[in-house]
């Protein structure tokens, strides 16, 4: 019986493992354990065996059916695995089609920079402030010490408005007179610097950016730009503090590599005064048609208030000083993405703001 | 300010090369900005013509025996007006005149031409081609003409603030280099007799000192007016002076050698031989040095003789005082304007001339006095006679000299390092300050005449700065204020998430000039209601005339631009100002008002279709994309309360338009272009803009979030389609189903389809809605859910006359 045994599941063995599919796995089921199956008949013919060797005989038919099922199911599963990968051998995907795209909005280089610095100058515990593009004389010119007629006027040439379209000034609004009744457009973001005094005692720690505008177009200048002016305004500043914001700045907005330079200068309402100077992106200092050949572009002027004007939103210059900037944020964009051409900022071209 | 430097070595001989001179310039303030190396080309010498002889078969060509230092050489030339005995520039062969162009041996009808005689254009000297250029005849031939000309020499342009009128010269320049490196300055001296000839020979009054405050005169006699040596020519053409004749040269040189304005005139031109100072008279004519006649003010400060204006104080000289060939005696003026007066008698002539430039940032007193001198010294030089004893000098009330006292600790502190007494002392000498009275803690010091920008302590702290260079300043960052500006505003927070939403829908943002063309604003909104637009008196083109109200104007434009190179698909959003003709009561009142209202709006423009993929075909941009657009925008703010109705707008087409109100209020419009204003911009009839109050929203964002679990029980959801009349809008079927009391069970509406057509019978449309059921306590059964879907059916059947659609 034993040699039945192992001849059934020898056998049984042999049919599975030669089985090509389910329908052949299912027959050899059948055959060997169906109700009539040839191991079924076994456990059938227990009977014939005698008591003495039932027990052993019985474990073995067990165990000969247990096996077989094992074998069974193992048969099964690898059939089913080499279904699996003749069904996935049979799919085909091009991965090299492109794949289902949204078209991506972009920010403009110049609104981006601005959002920067002002999120860099927070840090540095600046609060943003703000104030009117077109301007009276008074804050743009006179409170910063450039009176008219003053020869610094020409630093910056002004747009006027048409006195016939400007609206009656409010009650109580500076006093003006004669020419000084025109309304300007800022020619700086100076002006928010005397409007902020004057509506506050020190210490005053502001940023305010915005559009300015002067009347010139050319390679490097346009008729409107940006600007973000900085005034830090306490007692015991002095220009170290100048030096150390503005490289903390320099360093917060085009990383570690960029070299600046201060140069004295001259501005009515900072004293002394001092451009600013980043090496040129565009060409790594080199020279080139932006940095008009020098390696170098001004992209700030600064200096400490100058205490004429301290005195004239009514501080005491003895006692508080402070300092002051204006960057070019148009400059600035133009340098961190080495745009070559300031007139390609404000043509709105796709072409060009779908770079960014 | 062009500086050469040959010159400015004369001055002060310094022992530096260019680049440097250049550099510790620039780093002390005065900024070089650009240089200009001047040379003439190798193998241009003097030559002697020795005899000159016309060649055979042509009309114009000579043969001329040459001598060249070097030997006798026969050179072929077309030129006229020159003579054997002459001396002039000869090209050798190997020599490159400026344009590249190469003198080689060549051969002439037949004649051999072993060089080129040169004309002034030819060397790059100057304009003149109308013959050769004549050398004086004592030059030994062979001299090369670099030498005679003075060249090479390098030229910087060097940008000088307003601040420094007495660095706008070569003299200042020099004072600047002589205290940078202690090289003393070799100011000129010029000895000329003191005496009462002059004042007896002409006559000088000042009637409004107050804008004359000094007048000085010098009388020359016998002079012969010509050109001017090479070398001095040269010197101008290098500083971008045109050479005259040596008068007029001479005042030029005295001009760019000190900065002082001079001006000669024709002393027998003079009626009364009388010089008056004085305002002119309304609408006196004056015909001023450049052929122009001009209308003069009662503001304008004329030099006047006897019976008329002769000159425009301070900016230009007349015609019929001009030094001209016939010129013999002269009257030489050396006289102070005050700057205001000269400035506005400029901007009102529109003239800016070298002598305007310098007064209106301020002339010094003793600097004329100097110039005078020096000038009238020059002229014997270049066109002999003398200079009469004596000087005529109006100067009623002498300036007194400026003292200001500088406290060594306080320019330690405002420039935050340490500089002693000893340093202060060392930069001010530097600068000719001279130390007057002491004590222990500060100095008093005299301030030279020139330097007129110096009259405060800060001044003298900016000077020393200067001088030890900013990059001995220490770096130190200020103290931050304590948490202060530690969290983003909240108009910060919300633009940011805006912009975001923007972004993720394709939208790219620009940036446009403020200024706009005002017809582009009228063509958005004609007729009278319009906003009335600021315009700018001075635009540099009509294109930007006029203060935009809306942000359209530049969008629609920017869409032109980008469909004509070819742009398909076109989302484009700018974040920016109008500008309104009315003060506005946000702003600040009283003396800190704003002239105007400035507020922010957001605005969107859209058209066309993007381009086909392989895996979409996707239609035109629509209404629905722009109100999309709006809405993301709105619950990026998470604005409350939105409704959008349909209202009329001038720019917008009639049937495709709609106004947003948040919470009540209006907060702008979007739609379909009007087919008037898409053709006025030439753009597409399918384009769509919206325009929202900026100021309003961020007054309504809520950027903070509050957030909450998600729904513990499961809920139900059913799709049902309703056929109303095709009038029914949306918002009405929605506000109805929203309306039906179901105890707080309907979760979320949306609508997924809107069809017309059959089975939909003419006049109706059909809607389906996926209605969300939820109950928050429990799971909820069908049987709640039918309930809530009947109560539904029942509301749209009975309101609307809805049916539904099986």
């Amino acid at each position: 019986m034993i040699d039945e045994i192992n001849r059934l599941l020898e056998e049984g063995r042999a049919e599975l493992a030669s089985a090509q599919g389910e329908p052949q796995v299912e027959a050899a089921r059948v055959k060997y354990l169906g109700k009539s199956g040839s191991l079924s008949a076994l456990r059938k013919g227990m009977g014939k065996v005698s008591p003495a060797d039932r027990p052993a005989m019985g474990k073995l038919v067990t165990e000969a059916i247990a096996r077989f099922e094992a074998l069974l199911e193992e048969q099964k599963k690898k059939l089913g695995e080499q279904e699996l990968l003749r069904d996935l051998s049979r799919e085909k995907l091009d991965v090299t089609l492109p794949g289902r795209s949204r078209k991506r909005g972009h920010r403009h280089p110049v609104s981006q920079a601005m959002d920067d610095i002002v999120e860099i100058f927070a840090r540095l515990g600046f609060h943003t402030a703000d104030g009117p593009e077109i301007e009276w004389d008074l804050y743009n010119f006179e409170k910063l010490g450039i009176p008219s007629d003053h020869p610094a006027r020409d630093m910056q040439d002004t747009f006027y408005l048409d006195p016939a379209t400007q609206p009656e000034p409010p009650l109580g609004s500076p006093p003006t007179q004669g020419a000084q009744k025109q309304l300007l457009l800022r020619t700086h973001t100076s002006p928010v610097q005397a409007r902020t005094m004057l509506a506050q005692p020190p210490p005053v720690r502001i940023i305010a950016p915005g559009k300015v505008y002067r009347c010139d177009s050319d390679i490097t200048h346009t008729p409107m730009f940006h600007q973000v002016e900085c005034l830090h305004v306490e007692e015991g500043l002095s220009m170290a503090h100048l030096r150390g914001t503005l490289d903390a700045f320099a360093k917060a907005f085009f990383g570690s590599g960029v070299k600046t330079r201060l140069r004295p200068s001259y501005f009515p309402f900072t004293e002394p005064s001092a451009e600013v100077d980043v090496s040129c992106a565009a060409c790594g200092g080199t020279g080139c048609r932006l940095c008009k050949h020098s390696g170098w572009l001004e992209v700030l002027g600064s200096g400490m208030v100058n205490p004429d004007v301290l005195a004239g939103v009514g501080y005491d210059p003895e006692k508080i000083t402070g300092y002051a900037f204006g960057v070019g944020i148009d400059r600035l964009a133009m340098l961190r993405h080495g745009i070559d051409d300031l007139r390609s900022l404000f043509e709105n071209d796709v072409r060009f703001l779908e770079q960014l | 300010m062009k500086i050469s430097l040959n010159w400015l070595r004369e001055l002060c001989p310094v022992a530096l090369d260019d680049e440097e001179i250049a550099r510790r310039l620039t780093l002390a303030g005065l900024e070089v900005e650009g240089t200009e190396k001047r040379s003439l080309p190798a193998g241009v010498v003097a030559a002697r013509v020795l005899a000159k002889a016309p060649i055979a078969g042509s009309d114009h060509l000579n043969l001329c025996q040459v001598d060249d230092g070097a030997g006798t050489h026969q050179v072929v030339c077309g030129a006229v007006g020159y003579a054997a005995g002459d001396v002039v520039p000869m090209a050798r062969p190997g020599a490159v005149l400026p344009g590249g162009k190469e003198i080689k041996r060549a051969k002439l009808r037949g004649v051999e031409s072993e060089g080129m005689l040169c004309s002034s254009r030819e060397l790059g000297l100057g304009d003149d081609h109308s013959g050769l250029l004549m050398l004086p005849r004592d030059t030994r031939p062979g001299t090369p003409l670099d030498a005679l000309v003075g060249l090479p020499d390098t030229v910087l342009e060097i940008n000088v603030t307003p601040n420094r009128p007495d660095a706008l010269s070569h003299l200042g320049i020099a004072r600047e280099l002589s205290a940078l490196t202690g090289v003393p300055v070799r100011v000129p001296a010029p000895r000329l007799q003191a005496g009462e000839l002059a004042s007896s020979t002409a006559r000088v009054d000042v009637e409004d000192a107050q804008r004359c405050p000094r007048y000085l005169a010098r009388v020359i006699e016998g002079v012969k007016v010509g050109p001017s040596p090479l070398r001095l020519q040269e010197r101008l053409r290098s500083c971008g002076i045109r050479p005259i004749s040596n008068v007029v040269d001479a005042t030029n040189l005295a001009l760019l050698e000190l900065g002082h304005p001079l001006h000669g005139f024709d002393l027998d031109r003079l009626a009364g031989a009388r010089i008056i100072v004085r305002r002119a008279r309304d609408g006196e004519p004056l015909t001023t040095l450049d052929g122009k006649q001009r209308k003069l003010s009662p503001d304008d400060l004329v030099i006047a003789d006897d019976e008329k204006p002769i000159a425009l104080a301070g900016v230009m000289g007349g015609q019929t005082s001009e030094v001209s060939a016939g010129t013999t005696r002269l009257l030489l003026e050396s006289a102070v304007f005050e700057g205001a007066g000269i400035r506005r008698t400029a901007r009102r002539q529109a003239l800016h001339t070298e002598a305007s430039h310098r007064y209106e940032r301020g002339a010094d007193d003793g600097t004329a006095q100097l110039a005078a001198d020096r000038c009238a010294e020059l002229i014997v030089e270049l066109a002999t006679g003398t200079v009469l004893p004596g000087l005529i000098d109006r100067y009623p009330s002498p300036r007194m000299p400026t003292h200001i006292w500088v406290r060594p600790a306080r320019v330690s502190a405002i420039l935050g390092a340490r500089v002693d007494a000893a340093e202060v002392d060392r930069r001010l000498r530097s600068l000719s300050l001279e130390p007057m009275d002491g004590m222990p803690d500060r100095r008093l010091w005299q301030v030279p005449s020139w330097r007129r920008d110096l009259t405060r302590e800060i001044d003298c702290v900016e000077e020393i700065a200067r001088q030890r260079g900013l990059d001995t300043i220490p770096v130190e960052v200020p103290k931050a204020g304590v948490g202060e500006t530690a969290a983003a505003p909240p108009d910060r927070v919300a633009t940011a998430s805006a912009r975001t939403a923007l972004a993720a829908r394709g939208f790219d943002e620009v940036l446009n000039y403020s200024f706009v063309a005002e017809r582009d604003l009228d063509a958005l909104w004609p007729g009278d209601s319009a906003p009335r637009a600021m315009r700018v008196a001075n635009p540099l083109t009509v294109e930007q005339g006029a203060m935009r109200w809306s942000l359209l104007a530049g969008l629609l434009r920017n869409l032109g631009h980008n469909l004509a190179r070819g742009a398909r698909e076109l989302q484009l959003y700018e974040l920016g100002r109008v500008y309104l003709a009315h003060p506005d009561p946000r702003h600040p009142s009283g003396p800190l008002s704003w002239p105007d209202h400035e507020p922010r709006r957001l605005s969107l423009a859209l058209t066309g279709q993007a381009a086909k993929s392989w895996t979409s075909s996707p239609g035109p941009l629509d209404f629905y994309d722009c109100k999309g657009a709006i809405e993301d925008v709105l619950a990026a703010l998470a604005a409350p309360a939105v409704q959008f109705v349909l209202a009329p707008i001038p720019m917008l087409h009639p049937a495709s338009c709609a106004a947003v109100t948040v919470d009540g209020a209006a907060a702008g419009f979007f739609g379909q272009l009007h087919p008037r204003v898409a053709k006025a911009f030439d753009v597409p009839s399918q384009t769509f803009v919206a325009e929202l109050d900026w100021e309003l929203l961020l007054g309504k964002a809520r950027p903070e979030r509050k957030m909450h679990g998600v729904p513990k029980f499961p809920g139900i959801e059913r799709d049902l389609a309703f056929v109303v009349d095709d009038e029914i809008l949306a918002a009405r079927m929605l506000a109805e189903i929203q309306g039906v009391e179901v105890g707080g069970l309907l979760e979320l509406v949306s609508l997924f389809d809107v069809y017309k057509g059959a089975p939909v019978p003419d006049g109706k449309k059909s809607l389906a809605y996926r209605l969300s059921l939820r109950a928050p306590d429990r799971t909820l059964t069908d049987a709640e859910a039918d309930a809530v879907v009947g109560a539904i059916k029942e509301r749209l059947r009975s309101v609307l006359g809805a049916g539904i659609r099986a």
